[in-house]
């Protein structure tokens, strides 16, 4: 149906589009951690301009604060150094995408560590376990079951908001359809094509996602997955 | 007022505020046709017609699975393929721009919306439809009774995909209309003052949002008054 150099150009961009969503969730899931610190800190002056922050990354269009990093980061580098320095589309593009995930995941986190009793932390420091080993080793781990289901929605709009990165000349999935169907005059086509990977894609994660549910429910009895 | 000029001037917003009118008018006309869709798509998927049934399915999956700017770009890009097309009466409407991002728009939020009612009016208890019944309702009064609790329930959830078709709207600019994002980046591309333009034109869409976030807020609280006085 398609002939080889499409289905390999089709692949790579592909793999290019699950490699920035993947890069955006690992470096995102941090941002989020740090933003939820932020926010649930008890001193105003640091929690208030973090909840500043993640408000506005979520009411603002997400093309916007692609292009405002993307193209912001290279004004800034230039007030700074007085170069123009050319910022890796790549990075600039997992740089947004980490920051709009953070800025969603970042609730889901708090509400999921708030959810956890208060007794689990207080034991910890019964026992005398040092704040970070018994967030990372007794906290987290609780919180992880309330928070997965909404992190799971979180990881599909981020899958989907990597289309952005094709505007920056990222070349994944619909940069490449854009660049086949310029070539070939069948815009429907490619761009059908495209669309039926990311279906796939999140399909596949879906289904990834109802396992992880599954494996994380398994200690508590009747699992509602 | 020269200073005030001047900082309108600097700050871009005569241009931008050409933009807002037409991200506001994209956004009107989007939620509007996306609700009426929505709303037939969950009398379909509710009723369980026939043919219609699956094929809703399939939309609702299409629309939920894949990425908004790829939607974008199949309607707007995709029917200049098909020479039976372009030489048809739809061709008329299907090379206007803003028609595609209305339309894309409009599907969008209409299959996530669909999802939405149809959880809502899944999660009417049991015992309001037994309650109709008992009381000798026709489907008329039984429906107008269930789908009154329906919405109330569906609100929250509702406010939050209006803000997410604003968002939305922004795409609309990389189909060649003028809108918010589409002046910014006209601006930014002549002058390079990434910043200045880009916050300006974040601080439209937060305002837009932060409006539309309070309105809802209201509707939501009167609509759910009942609760509260109940509690």
């Amino acid at each position: 149906m398609f002939d080889l150099p499409v289905v390999q150009a089709f692949s790579m961009a592909a793999m290019m589009t699950i490699g920035i969503a993947l890069t955006a969730l690992v470096v995102g899931f941090i941002m989020a951690l740090l933003f939820c610190a932020g926010e649930m800190n008890k001193h105003r002056w640091l929690s208030l301009p973090v909840t500043a922050l993640v408000t506005i990354i979520r009411g603002v269009p997400e093309i916007l604060v692609v292009m405002f990093v993307y193209f912001g980061s290279t004004q800034v580098l230039f007030l700074i150094t007085g170069d123009y320095i050319d910022v890796s589309p790549f990075w600039a593009g997992v740089a947004a995408l980490s920051l709009l995930f953070a800025g969603y995941a970042s609730q889901t986190l708090r509400a999921a560590i708030n959810a956890v009793a208060k007794s689990q932390s207080t034991a910890c420091q019964a026992l005398g376990l040092p704040p970070l080993y018994s967030f990372f080793r007794v906290i987290l781990p609780q919180a992880w079951r309330y928070a997965l289901p909404g992190l799971g929605n979180q990881w599909m709009v981020l899958l989907k908001d990597t289309a952005l990165v094709s505007l920056i000349g990222v070349t994944e999935l619909m940069k490449q359809a854009d660049l086949t169907s310029a070539t070939t005059y069948q815009p429907f086509t490619y761009y059908a094509l495209s669309a039926a990977i990311y279906l796939l894609i999140t399909l596949l994660s879906q289904q990834l996602i109802k396992i992880m549910r599954r494996r994380a429910a398994y200690y508590d009895g009747q699992a509602e997955v | 007022m020269e200073w005030w000029q001047s900082i309108i001037d600097s700050l871009y917003l005569n241009t931008l505020s050409l933009g807002l009118v037409e991200t506001l008018k994209l956004a009107f006309f989007s939620l509007l046709s996306g609700a009426i869709i929505a709303v037939l798509l969950t009398l379909i998927l509710q009723l369980k017609v026939v043919v219609l049934e699956p094929l809703v399915k399939l939309i609702i999956v299409f629309f939920t699975g894949t990425p908004l700017l790829v939607q974008f770009f199949l309607i707007y890009f995709g029917p200049a393929q098909f020479e039976w097309l372009r030489d048809s009466w739809l061709w008329d409407y299907l090379s206007q721009p803003s028609i595609c991002a209305i339309l894309a728009l409009a599907l969008n939020t209409a299959a996530y919306s669909a999802l939405l009612f149809k959880g809502a009016i899944e999660a009417v208890p049991a015992s309001d439809w037994l309650a109709c019944k008992a009381l000798g309702m026709n489907v008329r009064q039984t429906l107008s009774v269930v789908v009154s609790r329906a919405a109330r329930q569906v609100l929250p959830a509702y406010s939050n995909e209006v803000i997410m078709v604003v968002k939305g709207t922004s795409l609309a600019s990389t189909i060649t209309i003028m809108d918010l994002m589409g002046y910014a980046q006209r601006i930014n591309g002549q002058t390079y003052d990434t910043l200045v333009v880009f916050s300006v034109a974040g601080a439209y869409y937060l305002a837009i949002n932060g409006v539309l976030t309070l309105v809802l807020r209201t509707v939501e609280k009167r609509a759910l008054r009942f609760q509260n006085t109940m509690g």
